[in-house]
């Protein structure tokens, strides 16, 4: 957007360069469980409280998410593997640490992981900008210990932030922020050292407002399919991203997960679909679209001088 | 009146009619019968919203505690809430604009001074489609409330109008508050910088005068149970409930218009509605109402003047 910290440029939809995907793709589609843990006891942070429900532990909360590992995981994993699908788990990188199984079931698949912050009570929002460099430092590293993989992008921490966190990112080495809910294309975020992008995510086809709100899996298969089915309309005339953000303790569960399967029969049903990863998706932005998007937003944006 | 115990405050005056001068009671089946146009029953109107919420508002500026948009209220800068609201500038707005155009609905837009002045693109295309623009205050995250000071309030009211003059070419004689909130002052201030008509009042089906100590102006009242926050983002109505909703009230407005027309105003957000799962409901909806007999779709401005000539 225009306005401070000036990270983007308006670029409408309406008058933007195309995309192509790879393969005359209409959606590129990627499907992002959180991968996550909730500390019992987490440090007190002054800005968010993780557990407002009761002083520390809420063992409540606590155990919904737990269930996540012990049983929700598992059970969308065989859905999962049954579609073939390729998974950026959105992950808190301690997973490794604490839940080396489920490290091991998400990099034998081959699945991409994104950083979702070290754990999810530890919000970047409280962090110097010396301690922000150090956190990167230490998901660069704790990924690399546990798979091998460089890691490319984020979505912050419990969608937490500073001002700060683009530039750092991508001094970081990393190229791709899941934070921003902008666009449904990848859009260019200015940075001091890039590139970075934005890659689309989604806090409307999430299961966690959805059910958090009373909304039934029926309703969620629903908007899913509808979400899918008009940007695979768009994408016709130019390529769009589509997200799916999951998460283990809910769509994980026995009264949920059927809507899982009706969801990948549905999207999976359509030919014209690149099924990829979140730096996948950034690569083929930064390598072919990229240069093109800056310049055209260069002609479009500008604040008028309304005085 | 019951004489109570010292802390008892209840208004010892109740007299007729309403607390506060800007209109008198009106039940409706005692007014003149209104008609619009070829004797339509019901006009059918949209007030699309293109909010800006700032990353850094003014320390004293005053913004709604639960704004919608986002996920849970985030430390700043929330990302998550702000880019959400974007959305709607860079990509909602087209979808809902080609679809009230297949419908044949004329397009209204509340535009708040910042986004005329930071997305001037944006406003050049609204004016090529032919949208009446109406006056929406500075920025979303600068309410107009009785915490203003009245010469602060006059202020917003006429800086917006005159960016909004200066940047469309064309003045704005409607006018949305931000987040529908007003001060005690607002109807006076608005009839006083020449404001025509407002929508901040949801109180009825058909528009109604409202007098001030400066003059007169319209109230057009806009449809708040349907309107897409109300309903989809603070009451999480389902999108089929939401469907329902649009239609049942829009058939049941045009039957009862046919004694007294009455007016529908859909207020849309192009951050919200203009999602790509959320616009095919609105599709939906639309294609039903604009399949009824005796609809006249128009903008505000022409519902208000139809009003005022009726």
């Amino acid at each position: 957007m225009a306005l401070p910290p000036h990270r983007v440029d308006y670029l409408p939809m309406a008058d933007r360069p195309k995309i192509s995907w790879p393969d005359e793709a209409k959606v590129a589609l990627w499907i992002a469980p959180n991968i996550e843990h909730y500390e019992y006891l987490p440090p007190r942070d002054p800005r968010r409280n993780p557990w407002p429900r009761s002083p520390h532990p809420e063992v409540q909360g606590y155990s919904h998410r737990d269930y996540g590992n012990r049983v929700g995981f598992w059970r969308m994993l065989d859905v999962l593997d049954e579609y073939g699908v390729r998974c950026t788990a959105s992950t808190n990188l301690a997973v490794f640490e604490h839940y080396p199984d489920i490290g091991k079931a998400m990099t034998e698949r081959g699945w991409e992981i994104m950083s979702h912050g070290i754990y999810n009570t530890r919000y970047l929002s409280s962090l110097t900008e010396e301690e922000e460099r150090e956190f990167y430092v230490d998901c660069v590293d704790t990924l690399r210990r546990h798979t091998g993989q460089e890691l490319k992008g984020m979505l912050g921490p419990a969608v937490s932030n500073t001002v700060r966190t683009p530039d750092l990112m991508a001094e970081a080495g990393l190229i791709y922020h899941a934070d921003w809910l902008h666009d449904d294309q990848p859009i260019p975020i200015n940075v001091d050292n890039g590139p970075l992008v934005s890659v689309p995510y989604s806090i409307e086809l999430n299961d966690v407002p959805v059910f958090l709100h009373h909304h039934d899996t029926a309703e969620f298969v629903e908007m899913v399919k509808a979400q899918f089915d008009t940007l695979y309309e768009e994408g016709e005339t130019s390529g769009r991203v589509m997200a799916l953000a999951l998460h283990p303790y809910l769509m994980g569960m026995p009264h949920r997960i059927q809507g899982l399967e009706e969801i990948l029969d549905y999207l999976l049903g359509h030919d014209a679909i690149w099924q990829t990863t979140a730096s996948e998706i950034a690569e083929h932005f930064i390598e072919h679209h990229y240069q093109e998007f800056v310049e055209h937003a260069e002609g479009i944006s500008g604040v008028h001088d309304a005085s | 009146m019951q004489k109570g115990s010292a802390g008892y405050t209840m208004p010892a005056e109740r007299s007729v009619g309403m607390d506060h001068s800007h209109y008198p009671y009106s039940p409706l089946p005692t007014r003149a019968a209104l008609t619009w146009p070829s004797g339509k029953s019901l006009a059918m109107g949209a007030l699309v919203l293109l909010e800006h919420y700032e990353w850094d508002p003014p320390p004293d500026a005053y913004s709604l505690r639960n704004s919608s948009g986002g996920l849970i209220k985030l430390p700043a800068p929330d990302y998550v809430q702000l880019t959400h609201r974007e959305y709607g500038h860079r990509v909602g707005v087209f979808r809902l604009l080609d679809t009230l155009e297949r419908h044949g609905i004329p397009v209204t837009v509340a535009v708040d001074k910042l986004t005329a002045v930071h997305y001037p693109w944006l406003i050049d295309h609204l004016m090529q489609r032919g949208c009446e623009l109406v006056g929406h205050g500075v920025a979303a995250s600068q309410l107009i409330t009785s915490k203003l000071s009245e010469e602060d309030e006059a202020e917003i009211i006429t800086d917006c109008l005159d960016t909004l003059e200066k940047l469309s070419g064309n003045r704005p004689s409607g006018w949305f508050s931000p987040e529908g909130v007003e001060s005690s002052r607002t109807p006076e201030l608005l009839a006083a910088a020449g404001v025509n008509y407002v929508c901040d009042w949801p109180n009825d089906e058909q528009p109604y005068k409202m007098t001030t100590p400066v003059g007169d102006l319209v109230s057009l009242p806009l449809f708040l149970e349907v309107d897409d926050e109300f309903a989809l983002w603070h009451r999480r109505a389902s999108l089929a409930s939401w469907e329902g909703m649009i239609v049942s009230a829009a058939t049941r407005l045009h039957v009862d218009g046919q004694t007294s027309a009455r007016h529908m105003m859909l207020t849309l957000r192009p951050w919200l509605t203009g999602q790509p799962f959320r616009i095919r409901t609105l599709d939906r909806a639309l294609s039903q109402v604009t399949q009824l007999d005796g609809v006249w779709a128009a903008h505000g401005n022409d519902i208000v003047k139809a009003f005022s000539e009726s």
